[in-house]
């Protein structure tokens, strides 16, 4: 791994590793998104949940409460970084400060591998904190795949890409999302942090078939399934909301996916309507039903 | 990029985009409504339609989603603004503020810096609320209070501790001359109204509507804010206690005393002697200083 932290961070953090579990995940384990809700729980009885995935843009700020708090998780969970912050197809350049710290984070908690999405979310100076699509064209997958590669090296671990939910699809492209999508992996040797439910809302958005994006991945490069719950507006319109259990039309996309390419590492998000701890871990449960 | 040419299309293209997406949203119906019709032509006819919504339908969705996300995150940073003035009045502040203010880094909860500063200036008087309390308005220098005490927390909150100062000073004149230098992680807090404990008790309940403001406290109560190892603690202080840490902040121990001192009743001043080394314990304890500038 790329020795980004000091000497001193080193040692402390060598100080600490001597008593956490071990980093690596389980090829088939199941882990849950790391939410504050959860917190009281998870500090009292210390479920039985394979990982958790903490989202980066939490833990790399100054405070020294949320580190304090990720670290305490690390010592009985490996733990997994999903970002929403790189802005990997933003026109700018990507921000060197944020990298510097986000290798210095995944470095703290030993993060076996660290994702974040395929897609821009700000520009011009301003950021929008969303997760924005963008025609699929040639020039982008050259873009996409240098940046990713580059955000691999200076992580020193696997980088996965997530693909998109989105509502829009653009005239100027000249591929299908996972004709892109694919594309950047290949080229930047990196990986895929796949989405089912992304796959799924996308597909009823724009009219494609989800099986047939499912077939088109290459599973031994995948390094976590992510599964979630989404909302149908009234219009047919599917809003991926991350509120709710997940729909039996997504279980049945991830059993077509494990069926092509498992066993991988599998990730509940739930960020809103955040349910009790013991009711998300029993909704990551029926991942293995789904398996079956 | 491949070359220049490219990267003009794409700084173009997110240029459009994020104009749309910081498009405000229409109040008029009494609902926040995407103004769709104000959307930039080229990007909405560079959208295709989709199986269940036009266009203009598809680029509204994220519309409605850039300001949403942003409304949640000053309620939740400023959670007993939010209450006392509604979600509806707290939203068009909201939008006004991200408006002049974009959020700019990558740490969301960032975005929110700035806000109590700019709702201060900002108010009328009194302050308009919408919703079913019978209230209709509310004394802005309430909301400025109310906008001034979230702010407080989440400053506290936010600071990295610092190690505490437990001064060692035996000779009286040098510690009369020494400065003590505040900490960033500890804050005095006045109130007015008893906002502080209704911030507590707002904490466990949900609402979107305007809540009361409880009548006005018979005497000003001061608070300690300090943050700890693993919370956000509130002590209260006496009302002469709270100016000194104020005036230690500001000046050395000698002239902190002097302009205290000098603002007390004779009844005041003759406890003075004995309060003043209770108070400067304490605010040792509480954390209030990091060192000293001499």
């Amino acid at each position: 791994m790329t020795p980004v932290a000091r000497a001193s961070d080193a040692a402390a953090m060598h100080t600490r590793a001597m008593q956490r579990v071990p980093a690596e995940l389980a090829r088939d384990a199941l882990g849950l998104g790391l939410r504050v809700p959860h917190y009281p729980y998870l500090f009292e009885h210390w479920p039985n949940v394979g990982y958790f995935e903490a989202i980066s843009e939490n833990f790399l700020g100054d405070g020294p409460v949320p580190r304090q708090t990720l670290e305490r998780v690390r010592s009985n969970y490996p733990i997994v970084l999903h970002g929403v912050g790189l802005n990997l197809l933003g026109h700018a350049d990507l921000d060197e400060a944020y990298l510097d710290r986000l290798a210095r984070l995944a470095d703290a908690v030993d993060a076996p591998f660290v994702t974040d999405h395929l897609c821009w979310t700000g520009a011009h100076g301003v950021t929008h904190h969303d997760l924005l699509p963008l025609p699929y064209v040639d020039d982008l997958v050259e873009m996409a795949a240098k940046r990713a590669r580059e955000v691999q090296r200076r992580l020193g671990r696997p980088f996965g890409v997530e693909n998109l939910s989105s509502y829009v699809e653009f005239r100027e492209s000249t591929m299908t999302e996972w004709e892109f999508y694919t594309a950047v992996v290949r080229e930047a040797g990196c990986s895929f942090m796949l989405d089912v439910n992304n796959i799924y809302v996308s597909s009823q958005n724009h009219g494609f078939d989800p099986e047939a994006y499912v077939a088109t991945i290459d599973f031994s490069r995948v390094l976590q399934v992510h599964v979630a719950g989404h909302t149908r507006e009234p219009s047919g319109t599917i809003v991926d909301t991350h509120d709710r259990p997940v729909a039996e039309a997504v279980w049945k996309l991830y059993a077509s996916a494990w069926r092509k390419g498992g066993p991988f590492p599998t990730l509940l998000e739930w960020d809103d309507n955040i349910p009790s701890m013991p009711d998300a871990i029993a909704e990551l449960q029926r991942a293995r039903a789904a398996r079956a | 990029m491949s070359d220049d040419r490219d990267a003009a299309w794409l700084v173009d293209f997110q240029r459009r985009f994020s104009s749309m997406l910081r498009a405000p949203l229409d109040r008029s119906s009494g609902t926040l409504r995407a103004v769709r019709e104000r959307y930039d032509r080229d990007l909405v006819d560079g959208v295709t339609p989709g199986p269940t919504a036009t266009p203009v339908e598809r680029l509204a969705i994220y519309n409605r989603q850039y300001w949403f996300r942003l409304f949640g995150v000053l309620h939740g940073a400023f959670p007993l603004t939010t209450r006392l003035l509604g979600h509806w009045t707290m939203n068009d502040y909201a939008a006004r503020f991200f408006l002049e203010h974009p959020p700019r880094h990558w740490d969301i909860d960032s975005a929110a810096t700035d806000f109590d500063a700019f709702l201060s200036g900002v108010l009328p008087e009194p302050v308009t609320v919408l919703g079913p309390t019978g209230q209709p308005t509310v004394e802005s220098a309430a909301v400025r209070e109310a906008v001034t005490i979230d702010g407080a927390y989440r400053r506290v909150f936010s600071m990295s501790p610092v190690p505490h100062f437990r001064p060692a000073i035996a000779d009286p004149a040098e510690l009369m001359r020494t400065r003590l230098r505040p900490s960033p992680t500890a804050l005095v807090l006045e109130e007015r109204w008893p906002l502080v404990r209704l911030r507590d008790e707002l904490s466990t309940v949900a609402g979107e509507v305007p809540v009361p403001l409880p009548p006005r406290l018979p005497e000003t109560q001061w608070w300690a804010l300090v943050r700890q190892p693993s919370a956000t603690g509130r002590f209260p202080l006496a009302r002469r206690e709270a100016q000194l840490f104020s005036l230690l902040a500001k000046y050395s121990v000698g002239e902190a005393l002097a302009n205290l001192e000098a603002d007390c009743t004779n009844e005041e001043r003759a406890r003075l002697p004995v309060q003043v080394q209770q108070w400067l314990a304490r605010s040792v304890d509480l954390g209030f200083w990091t060192g000293t500038d001499q």
